[in-house]
């Protein structure tokens, strides 16, 4: 068993673990014996993903192709337990300043080359702390990796760093190959497009625009597994689309909403789909309403609460998500039970209360019925944002409020929005991922106030108080402490309403039932489907 | 052929002229899109490190002043060279050439289509002018005129896909298949029906609808008139004499509407999931990959320039009396 | 739409010579389907003037219960959509916005293309090689290629998609225009305002530009339609305005609903058609009366 105290992973381990309780009520299908092998499953993916590794590019739909051909160091299981994959054991040293993963032996690339540290230290040192989005971050800490023989690497960090233990999942740090990398530019290396991987899938082809093939790695090292023979990754760009190819029986598997939500309930009803709901749990997906505080009517907090009892989010949740989510209560999903806290302030529709507000705030109504004109600018991904955006403006339409909205693309947005700061309200949604310190602090943090950085604190929220109980809830190792924080933060959060949280998303996975397996831990869809087969 | 080299002469310059006054046009208006694409890059990976986003910029040229960009993408273009895709991690050319055969066969299949329904329809219509046939025909080739191209596609998938089971819903064969020869071909053919469809119905009802004018204004020349006299049949006379002269605007319009059907064929492919260049050019504008857009937008007008050029010719060909200007 | 006027010759009536002799109208009025056409758009122009009286509600009031089918409640006779607005009112509404999209796009398009094709035709010259090429700068690049990046730069919104139709539309009447413009000033009676010493400008404005107006409002007709049918292909890509709904926003909206409400696509797009039909067959009759000539060569 690997060993590592609870005292050194801390408060993210113990989040994530609480994030996927909701796992352990329900049956887990892979109980089921005798897997049949052989087989193609075909699944939709759309957008097309820019690259087909996660190491330098980790967009959504890259995230959900590459694991199947890359193994990660380590995997979670419901419980966020660490589970091996590449590396069979780790250790953290007391000092916590340096971690020690001991490697499985045997495993060789899919071009015959032998899977050794090197990669590791490489991939980590000149990929993921160069290249990768987030790692720049994650990995801050690490000063060298030691390669003391080929089946052991050793991080060497700066200062103690305990959430990298819950980086290291294939769909997020992706181990490459030195031997096809060392001495190119990673981010433009042709093996990006066309992978040499460990998973248990090896690339075949991919044309872009229309599909990618991976066919079976007959030497991976878990055998017999994989099952498949084949996963076809088809790209569809209609949503409508999307669900015809599934009705049609073309496609087996579609993940992440991305099917029209409206018609979900008519796919499910057919005999031969099914939907899945779970898998996503580390996403944790929150929509919000952001101000922009700089500008004059949403100074006054009177003014952000009154725009909070006009919006029916019970109601948005019904119409525009049908039904595939919770109206929110407070920033952070409900499912993360360790930071969540239903003791916030409430702000139930009300029509009056809200013009009460707004009248308080010294905006009347003028003789034309409308107190302020304001923009809105949604984000532009996907219809439900754009219902929204109508929804909003009727809504702000009854308490005076006159809405003109914005249609943009999204570099449009993400330059208007963070860069130039030309807007008054936006809706947005983000994942709270793992921990609401990665996930929801950067909307609140006064540091992360960073123009030209999308998904930042946009509304320019700047409290001390705030600041303050974030601070703890980064470093109190004490489960009770940091919960109470949490609390606050939360109390906090709803009393300023710098932004206010709309809906707690579920994702849908929509699938074929011939295909089992496709959900086994909380990165569902996004794991390597080395156990996923097919029963007709 | 010397009247043709003569002309080739002339127009050659001119033609690369306007291609390159395009391509400055298309890259002056490409960069006043608002964002570029590391803000795309760095939407889609959530990633919140400024240093790494100035990272890219200087790794994309994005840093540099838009003379210097301007100066070094037209200098490029003059070497026929069409630059990377930092998005795909390919280059330009690359790219295009992969994705260009499926639209050109999906647009050369619906112009052949078109060309050839438009013409029976059109003659039929003029053959039984103010008939019922007539009236059928020119009601049909209004309501195909008048129908969205998206509209006819997602009807199209609703009906032959989903209620009648007949045809695949989207993509250009089945993949991973393993036909080969004839096969292949009828499974490519099986998928192109209703995009070829959903994109020719309108051509075919332009075509109609020209082509029966055209013959009844040929018809009442006085040539025609000369021809029956001869004692050739009123069909006759239509198939040898009026025919050829009727298909005359045809051929003018084919090539100015090969720009015109590209449009067509961006919401065809997204439809249908037909993995051609117009998709692509429609994704390169939203995640900014302007040098994609860029080369696409250069290789169209390319193309649309050489078959206007080819059609100039195909016209004189025809009629020998028209003075190629 | 480039190239689309040559749909426009349709047949003449045999007693064409004799009908030339009598005026537009009359002429007009014995081509039943274009009659047919007009007395349509006078529909559709009708509904959409009287709009906020005829639509029992606003296109955005969230008026009853969402994805209600045509008849199923007699307060939506044709439905509701995905956020329960009644369908009715949305197409009275859209009627509106389509309509004027169209016509502010096409009269956009026909003053910059008859501006350029009357100075290239009747200037000649290096003035008409400058102008030309322009023209074929904005003809080259695939039209609706080129309204996609245009809106997309210029953000969507009901001017800059207008703005865009009529830039990628206004080359082809600059042509027709030209074209007109040679014929015109090689005739006499503009030769003889040349001879008594008619400046250029009264000359254009007086004898060339009136002489192209039947072939320009033939064209215009078609390029209405043309408008709403490139509006629609916009909307259904999600490049419109969200503030005003349109036929084509309505297609939007009804989109991801098609497969259990197919209605909501089905009903602007029929609307969409009819507008367009009736257009072309206007276009058609107006081509016959206005060139009373054709039937007579």
């Amino acid at each position: 068993m690997p060993s590592m105290s609870r005292r050194n992973f801390g408060w993210l381990a113990a989040a994530m673990v609480v994030a996927a309780g909701i796992w352990l009520s329900s049956t887990p299908t892979w109980a089921q014996p005798a897997a049949k092998r052989g087989g193609t499953l075909t699944y939709v993916v759309f957008p097309e993903p820019p690259l087909l590794t996660s190491a330098v590019h980790t967009a959504g739909p890259t995230a959900q192709v590459s694991p199947k051909m890359f193994d990660g160091l380590v995997t979670y299981d419901f419980d966020f337990n660490l589970k091996p994959q590449l590396a069979l054991s780790w250790q953290v040293g007391d000092d916590g300043k340096s971690i020690r993963f001991n490697l499985r032996p045997g495993v060789k690339w899919h071009d015959g080359k032998d899977f050794t540290s090197a990669d590791v230290a490489y991939s980590l040192l000149k990929v993921w702390k160069v290249a990768h989005g987030r790692g720049r971050a994650t990995f801050a800490n690490v000063t060298d990796v030691l390669t003391p023989d080929a089946n052991t690497a050793i991080l060497q960090l700066s200062s103690p760093a305990p959430y990298i233990m819950y980086a290291l999942a294939s769909m997020e740090s992706q181990i490459v190959p030195k031997h096809i990398y060392d001495g190119t530019d990673p981010q433009t290396n042709a093996a990006n497009n066309a992978p040499i991987g460990t998973g248990p899938f090896k690339f075949v082809e991919w044309k872009k625009g229309s599909h990618i093939i991976l066919e079976r790695n007959p030497d991976y090292w878990d055998q017999p597994k994989p099952y498949l023979d084949r996963i076809i990754f088809r790209i569809i760009p209609d949503a409508g689309g999307r669900a015809a190819a599934l009705e049609a029986k073309e496609a087996d598997l579609v993940g992440m909403s991305i099917v029209p939500l409206n018609d979900v309930k008519r796919l499910e009803a057919l005999p031969y789909l099914a939907v899945e709901t779970r898998g996503y749990e580390y996403l944790a997906i929150v929509s919000y309403v952001g101000f922009n505080l700089e500008r004059e009517p949403f100074k006054d907090v009177r003014v952000r609460q009154a725009f909070a009892h006009a919006i029916d989010r019970s109601l948005v949740n019904r119409l525009i998500w049908f039904g595939y989510g919770k109206p929110a209560t407070g920033p952070i999903h409900h499912g993360l039970v360790k930071s969540y806290s239903s003791d916030v302030p409430a702000y139930p529709l009300d029509i009056a209360k809200a013009e009460q507000l707004l009248d308080a705030a010294g905006y009347p109504r003028r003789a034309n019925g409308v107190r302020f004109k304001i923009t809105h600018d949604y984000l532009p991904f996907g219809e439900q944002f754009v219902r929204l955006g109508e929804y909003l403006k009727q809504a702000l339409g009854r308490i005076g409020v006159e809405v003109e909205i914005r249609n943009q693309d999204y570099a449009t947005w993400a330059k208007r929005v963070y860069a130039d700061r030309d807007f008054d309200l936006i809706t947005f949604f983000a994942n709270n991922a793992s921990d609401p310190v990665i996930g929801v602090q950067r909307f609140y943090w006064s540091k992360n106030f960073q123009p030209g950085v999308a998904f930042s604190n946009g509304a320019k929220y700047l409290s001390p108080e705030m600041d303050r109980l974030l601070q703890i809830v980064q470093a109190e190792p004490d489960e009770a402490l940091r919960k109470a924080a949490f609390a606050d933060m939360q109390k906090l959060a709803m009393t300023d309403l710098p932004y206010i949280p709309l809906t707690h998303l579920d994702m849908v996975t929509l699938y074929n039932k011939r295909v089992r397996n496709h959900t086994l831990t909380a990165d569902g869809i996004h794991a390597n489907f080395a156990d996923v087969y097919l029963q007709d | 052929m010397n009247r043709l080299g003569r002309y080739t002469a002339r127009r050659l310059p001119q033609t690369i002229l306007v291609a390159l006054a395009i391509a400055m046009v298309n890259f002056v208006l490409l960069h006043l899109m608002p964002g570029d694409l590391v803000d795309v890059l760095a939407g889609e990976s959530n990633a919140t490190d400024r240093a790494y986003l100035d990272d890219l910029r200087r790794k994309f040229g994005l840093d540099q002043p838009l003379p210097v960009q301007l100066l070094s993408y037209l200098w490029r273009v003059v070497q026929l060279d069409l630059g990377f895709s930092f998005r795909h991690n390919m280059p330009v050319a690359t790219l295009i050439l992969d994705r260009l055969p499926a639209t050109l066969l999906l647009m050369a299949a619906a112009i052949g289509l078109a060309v050839l329904l438009g013409v029976v329809f059109g003659v039929t219509a003029a053959r039984f002018v103010n008939t019922a046939i007539d009236r059928v025909i020119s009601v049909l080739a209004l309501v195909f005129y008048a129908t969205p191209v998206f509209w006819i596609g997602l009807m199209m998938i609703v009906l032959f896909t989903i209620e009648l089971g007949w045809l695949p819903s989207s993509g250009m064969a089945t993949i991973g298949g393993s036909a080969s020869g004839i096969a292949a071909v009828l499974d490519v053919a099986r998928h192109m029906v209703m995009p070829v469809l959903a994109l020719s119905l309108f051509y075919v009802a332009l075509y109609a609808r020209i082509m029966r004018a055209a013959m009844l204004e040929v018809l009442r020349l006085d040539y025609i008139g000369a021809a029956r006299a001869k004692g050739l049949t009123r069909g006759q006379a239509a198939r040898r004499h009026a025919l050829p002269n009727a298909v005359l605007p045809i051929v003018t319009l084919v090539g100015v509407q090969v720009g015109h059907m590209m449009g067509g064929a961006i919401l065809v492919e997204t439809v249908f999931a037909w993995p051609g260049i117009g998709r692509l050019a429609f994704e390169a504008v939203f995640q900014r990959d302007l040098n994609l857009l860029l080369g696409i937008l250069l290789l169209s007008t390319i193309m649309v320039v050489t078959i206007n050029f080819l059609v100039d010719l195909l016209y004189a060909w025809l009629d020998p009396r028209i003075e190629l200007s | 739409m480039p190239g689309s006027t040559h749909a426009l010759s349709s047949h003449s009536p045999p007693a064409a010579e004799a009908a030339a002799r009598r005026g537009f109208w009359w002429r007009y009025r014995r081509n039943r389907p274009a009659l047919g056409g007009l007395l349509l758009l006078c529909a559709i122009g009708t509904i959409a003037a009287a709009a906020p009286l005829l639509a029992p509600f606003g296109p955005w009031d969230m008026a009853g219960a969402p994805f209600l089918w045509p008849g199923e409640d007699p307060a939506h006779r044709l439905g509701t959509d995905v956020l329960g607005r009644d369908i009715f009112s949305g197409l009275a509404h859209g009627a509106r916005v389509s309509l004027s999209i169209g016509l502010a796009a096409t009269c956009a398009a026909v003053v910059i293309g008859t501006g350029m094709g009357a100075l290239a035709g009747y200037l000649g010259g290096w003035m008409d090689a400058i102008l030309m090429r322009i023209t074929e700068v904005f003809q080259t690049i695939p039209p609706f290629l080129f309204v996609i990046v245009l809106v997309a730069v210029f953000r969507p919104s009901i001017a800059t998609v207008i703005l865009a139709i009529a830039v990628v539309s206004w080359p082809a009447v600059a042509r027709l225009v030209r074209g007109e413009a040679l014929r015109l000033r090689r005739t006499e009676f503009v030769q003889s305002c040349i001879v008594i010493g008619m400046t250029d400008r009264r000359i254009i404005l007086t004898q060339v530009l009136p002489n192209c107006l039947a072939p320009i409002i033939v064209i215009a007709s078609v390029m209405v339609a043309t408008a709403v049918l490139t509006e629609a292909g916009l909307a259904f890509l999600g490049l419109s305005d969200p503030n005003v709904m349109s036929w084509g926003t309505m297609i939007s909206i009804g989109r991801e609903a098609l497969r259990s409400a197919w209605y909501m696509v089905a009903l602007p797009g029929v609307a969409i058609l009819v507008t367009v039909l009736s257009l072309n067959l206007i276009g058609d009759g107006l081509n016959d009366a206005l060139n009373p000539r054709l039937g007579a060569d």
